[in-house]
């Protein structure tokens, strides 16, 4: 009997530090079948004021999701310049389970940022933004697990940590929950909708800036398209 | 005859020391008191004020503006604006006449986007409230040199602890061994002599003061919400520019003039154009450093004032150096 005890005790323990620390999506309540693959994005398009497919507002501190105040940004191909529309990139849009990480080097000589696997570079205040997935969270230096999308009868959830948008020379993370597992400010959590049967989805998340130039601002993402699973 | 080991002869000295002072009270000893009163007190200072955690962000901060420190940089900072302003002023006065002409009548700056308008309309505020700020930071260039030449701030708690833990030895020293006294009280003397000469070492009379006016004119530019404010003006600007860029010049195109003929008639607009980019790699560095700075300034500004750091040098010096000198070596009388 007690020679089993210690053999117990050490299988706790390893299960206490598996629990711990082994799960990357540990600061998100996730459920569900993994949704491992593609998640290929329609093209936003505005059409009037309204906007549809891949897009992004960024509201400014004291702002609310809903009613801004929002950053106008004059490079937008809609009415409203709240809406920046996304391109789907090379990969033709967000993969999970892996990262898609940031080119080297990550920017031009007009510090326009040019990862493409994702979204392609799109023109806000007429210097290139782009989207990446890294291990490293550029901005923070923090390691950060690979996107992860659940589906739960057809809802959705998961993290999204690793998403990290590139500008002007700089790095903002904009993933949820941010890299340290807090969701300060407006971030909300990633949610959406998924049809099984079409395989057509949504995904929004709300993730706030946490230093440098926009710090306090908040960027609303808004993802649509087809999701395509990896090949088994 | 035997010799003792050092730790015997110790224990000897003690020994005395106890049948001494239980037979005679040891006046001799209260300096000694006095002096390890003043190494915990160095030491306890640094956690009293929180300088462990405080005065790293000062050294982050320093670290954070030292890329815009500059002549050359706030000499930019302040051509960005007034290019803006030139551009404003422009569009507002020439290319608003030659629209409004070239559209027979009716069409003015009214019909410039509201993106314009708003940055139109706020361009006073903000070319005020910017020029000011780069102004102020200008005037504290040579403040910022004298406090980023002190040494890091990452080491200021140690100033105090090690004289401290010194100190505290050597007060310890001399209650435990009366005999070496004498060499304790030398320490003493020389630590309290150094106490009194780091600050002229370190110039910290000159650049003390100097740290101070810097924080006291930062007072108001480090904040959250001047922060905000200026991160607005980014907003506004950068729209405003947009507009011009993507539907005056379209329009003043639209009215017959060449690329050439706008840059010839309208160089304020054309320059804002070309060197928009510029302006952003510029300026939004220098606002992020501005946002980050904010928790590290609140932290340092809540240390004490920076003139009074020499004197937290030299009066536990002077005091030091004044008890050594009260402290008998056992024998002397």
């Amino acid at each position: 009997m007690l020679r089993v005890l210690p053999g117990a005790a050490l299988a706790m323990l390893a299960v206490v530090a598996l629990a711990g620390c082994g799960s990357s999506s540990s600061h998100t309540a996730t459920s569900g079948t993994p949704l491992v693959g593609t998640f290929h994005l329609t093209a936003g398009s505005c059409s009037g004021p309204s906007v549809t497919g891949t897009y992004f507002q960024m509201i400014q501190p004291g702002g609310t999701i809903a009613a801004g105040k929002y950053f106008e940004n004059p490079d937008s191909p809609c009415v409203n310049k709240s809406y920046t529309s996304g391109t789907p990139g090379r990969d033709g849009g967000l993969v999970t389970g892996r990262y898609q990480p940031n080119p080297v080097p990550a920017f031009n000589r007009l510090q326009s940022a040019l990862a493409d696997e994702i979204l392609a570079p799109q023109s806000f205040t007429e210097i290139d933004f782009a989207i990446s997935t890294n291990a490293l969270d550029p901005q923070t230096g923090l390691k950060v697990p690979a996107p992860e999308v659940y589906d739960n009868n057809g809802r959705l959830s998961g993290q999204i940590e690793a998403w990290s948008a590139a500008w002007n020379d700089q790095y903002f993370n904009q993933g949820s929950p941010k890299p340290n597992g807090t969701s300060p400010g407006l971030t909300s959590p990633l949610t959406g909708t998924y049809d099984a049967s079409t395989h057509a989805f949504l995904l929004t998340w709300a993730s706030q800036v946490v230093g440098g130039p926009f710090n306090g601002f908040t960027g609303y993402w808004h993802l649509q398209g087809t999701f395509a699973p990896s090949p088994a | 005859m035997t010799r003792l080991s050092p730790t015997a002869a110790a224990v000897s000295e003690l020994q005395m020391a106890g049948s001494v002072s239980a037979r005679v009270p040891d006046r001799r000893r209260w300096p000694l008191y006095v002096a390890a009163v003043i190494g915990v007190a160095l030491i306890v200072m640094p956690l009293v004020f929180n300088m462990f955690d405080r005065a790293p962000k000062g050294a982050t901060m320093l670290e954070e503006f030292r890329p815009f420190m500059t002549t050359a940089r706030l000499d930019g900072f302040q051509a960005d604006i007034r290019q803006v302003s030139a551009a404003v002023a422009e569009t507002n006065g020439p290319v608003s006449q030659r629209l409004r002409s070239s559209a027979g009548s009716g069409a003015g700056s009214s019909s410039f986007p509201s993106s314009y308008t708003s940055l139109s309309s706020q361009w006073p505020v903000i070319d005020a409230t910017m020029t000011n700020l780069l102004d102020k930071v200008q005037g504290n260039l040579g403040n910022y040199r004298a406090v980023a030449a002190l040494p890091s701030f990452t080491l200021f708690p140690w100033f105090f602890v090690l004289p401290g833990v010194i100190t505290l030895g050597l007060a310890g020293a001399g209650l435990l061994w009366p005999r070496r006294r004498g060499r304790v009280r030398v320490a003493l003397v020389v630590l309290g002599v150094g106490l009194i000469l780091a600050p002229a070492v370190f110039q910290m009379w000159q650049r003390a003061p100097e740290g101070g006016r810097m924080m006291s004119a930062f007072r108001t530019i480090e904040t959250t919400s001047n922060v905000e404010r200026i991160q607005g003006y980014f907003s506004t600007m950068a729209s405003g520019q947009g507009a011009i860029r993507l539907d005056i010049v379209p329009a003043l195109e639209r009215s017959g003039l060449t690329t050439a003929e706008i840059e010839s008639q309208f160089p304020a607009v054309a320059t804002l154009d070309s060197n928009w980019v510029h302006i952003l790699n510029d300026m939004t560095p220098m606002i992020g450093a501005m946002s980050d700075g904010v928790p590290d300034y609140q932290a340092i500004s809540s240390l004490p004032a920076f003139p009074l750091f020499p004197w937290f040098f030299v009066l536990p010096g002077v005091v030091l150096g004044g008890l050594a000198l009260l402290i008998r070596p056992q024998g002397a009388s």
